[in-house]
């Protein structure tokens, strides 16, 4: 049996999130979405725990912080500069050094951790990417077996879709 | 520009992405003629430059002790229109403010262009800026490195850091509205915006990482932002020069930072909303709200100026009172009264409701705001170097025709590239005045109510 790809559109995120549940509730095939805007209802409703990256931000800090220890103390060690006879480490001068090493490496981590993550840059597009996603329609790809496209195109249609076709039918625009 | 279209009263998703993307439509002569003009000033401020880097610092008119003037004020005074930009777009984020949306792509520009100018001030200021580097720890066969106990140093990594997480935050928040510029261009503009936009598709799993990742980016930018005008400020604080010594500095120097700012985002979104056509966009009620905040901080800065009199009075150190007066009653203190004038009386009117939403008043007062901040800056920095400790130092200081030019070479060089930035891309964020439609219909209400 082959899998093929059914793409739909929503005029309305409410539409678009009740097929989403139901969907995950007839637990047929996998299914990804596409919208203009980072709708958090739709993303409550696929249920994903929440994105790894905010792991890579801390590791981004805490190296930035490890980072600022040591060229703080590794370069005072390196020019030990005796003022007064004062001891040779100023703690709170390097606290600030510390603090923007941690906003800069925990920013540069987050940054980057999100095109890692989300897959970009890339110059191929999703199947079933149309540019009407990024302006004012949702978008709900769903890849099944071909005995179920069936059910999915009327689960589709009963939620409010606009518009199911098919990946073969699809035209490109 | 032809006059835009009204938009709807109540606007789809598809109205805010075609009023947006129109701005970013081919310019006509007047455009090209503006942005010419701004970098011929820049190409003579670059000029001025050369001649002061072939000749040597003595071409200004930088003389013991006034060894600071003109190009540390600039150098302060664009680090503070940096602030807003931030605020705006990190911090109003957090508290999930309505208003942000329409105004924090602009000023969050504008964050960029003015860091990247205040950076290029310490730079100028070098009498040898081939050794910029020496700035930064690098090991070298000689075990030299600076001291980290330098408030100078500190600011090095303040400033390099903002300017990074600035732009990064930017262009995370361009990535999908490149990606929606990229649907409706054509041409070598669609490979631009093609390549801009890396792939953006707007999955839920991008959104997902977007979204996660534009909240802890917003978390690291809120105490970087309170940061890097501290570290700034510390720059004089540290040092024992009376009328720079003084605990009050960082948060005196985060407030004027804050209300310079907000009154230069007004400055350029004024004119820049009429000769775009996007007042549908920026209503109102969005000004009205960005002149509460240049209200508020104006009332903060004016307590810090009365706090810092009380004092000096209070400490009953004779130099640092002398040092005042001077500030206040000495050969300078026209600019000490005209600050007082633009920064704690005319904003005073913006207590008016009617004043807040009138576009003339509101840009006169925040050019007025922009002039007393800027003399604020000089005040402090110059001013206290003039009258220092012995008063055998005491001189005055005179700036050149090349602190002149390139100062103003320093606005041309701003403008200029928020004006190219304005054209060529959105400079309303799409994807968030969608989020926030809600808002946005509500406001266009109330001005549609008002008109009628």
């Amino acid at each position: 049996m082959s899998t093929i790809a059914i793409i739909s559109s929503f005029a309305d995120e409410t539409q678009c999130v009740q097929a989403v549940e139901e969907l995950r509730a007839a637990q047929v095939g996998d299914f990804n979405t596409f919208s203009p805007i980072p709708s958090h209802k739709i993303e409550h409703a696929i249920g994903r725990s929440k994105s790894p990256v905010r792991w890579l931000v801390l590791a981004g800090g805490i190296s930035g912080v490890l980072t600022g220890l040591a060229i703080t103390i590794g370069t005072t060690y390196e020019w030990r500069l005796n003022a007064g006879g004062r001891p040779l480490l100023s703690w709170p001068p390097f606290i600030v050094i510390c603090f923007e090493l941690m906003v800069l490496l925990g920013g540069i981590f987050g940054f980057f951790g999100v095109l890692m993550l989300s897959g970009v840059p890339t110059t191929t597009m999703a199947p079933g990417y149309d540019g009407r996603f990024g302006e004012d329609r949702f978008g709900i790809v769903v890849r099944c077996d071909e005995a179920e496209a069936a059910r999915v195109e009327s689960m589709l249609k009963e939620s409010g879709a606009e518009e199911v076709v098919r990946e073969d039918e699809a035209q490109p625009r | 520009m032809a006059a835009a279209p009204k938009i709807p009263v109540e606007p789809s998703y598809r109205d805010i992405d075609r009023s947006v993307l129109r701005v970013m439509e081919p310019a006509g002569l007047a455009y090209w003629a503006w942005i010419g003009f701004c970098f011929t000033l820049v190409a003579i401020a670059a000029g001025f430059w050369l001649r002061q880097i072939y000749s040597g610092l003595g071409v200004t008119g930088l003389r013991q002790p006034v060894m600071w003037a003109i190009y540390i004020t600039n150098f302060v005074f664009w680090v503070g229109i940096a602030h807003s930009g931030t605020l705006i777009s990190a911090i109003l984020f957090l508290f999930r403010t309505k208003w942000r949306t329409a105004v924090y792509r602009a000023a969050e520009t504008m964050t960029i262009f003015a860091v990247a100018t205040a950076g290029l001030f310490p730079l100028i200021h070098l009498g040898r800026v081939w050794f910029f580097y020496w700035l930064l720890p690098y090991p070298n066969q000689r075990y030299l490195q600076p001291d980290f106990r330098s408030p100078l140093v500190w600011d090095a990594f303040a400033v390099s850091t903002y300017l990074t997480i600035s732009a990064l935050f930017w262009t995370m928040g361009l990535i999908p509205d490149v990606a929606n510029a990229r649907e409706a261009a054509t041409g070598w503009r669609k490979k631009f915006y093609t390549a801009l936009a890396m792939g953006w598709q707007g999955t839920d799993r991008q959104w997902r990482h977007y979204s996660m990742a534009y909240l802890l980016m917003a978390g690291l930018a809120t105490p970087l932002v309170l940061s890097v005008h501290s570290v700034v400020s510390w720059d004089f604080a540290m040092a024992i020069n009376p009328g720079w010594h003084s605990t009050i500095f960082a948060p005196y120097f985060v407030a004027g930072a804050i209300f310079s700012g907000v009154a230069m985002v007004i400055t350029l979104l004024i004119p820049m909303r009429k000769l775009l056509g996007i007042e549908d966009l920026l209503t109102e009620w969005h000004f009205d709200n960005l002149a509460k905040v240049v209200l508020l901080t104006s009332l903060v800065v004016s307590y810090a100026y009365i706090t810092e009199a009380f004092m000096t009075w209070y400490t009953g150190d004779p130099i640092e009172q002398m040092t005042f007066h001077m500030r206040y009653f000495g050969p300078w203190g026209w600019m000490y009264w005209v600050m007082v004038l633009c920064n704690c009386v005319i904003p005073l009117l913006l207590f008016s409701p009617r004043i807040r939403v009138n576009m003339r008043a509101l840009w006169i007062i925040t050019i007025f705001v922009n002039i007393g901040m800027w003399f604020e800056r000089f005040v402090i920095i110059a001013g206290s170097l003039t009258a220092n400790i012995e008063p055998s130092q005491w001189a005055g200081y005179r700036p050149s025709i090349t602190e002149i030019m390139i100062t103003v070479g320093s606005f041309a060089w701003f403008v200029g590239l928020f004006s190219l930035f304005a054209k060529f891309l959105p400079i309303i964020s799409m994807t968030e005045l969608k989020e926030g439609i809600v808002w946005l219909r509500k406001a266009l209400k109330m001005d549609r109510v008002k008109a009628a």
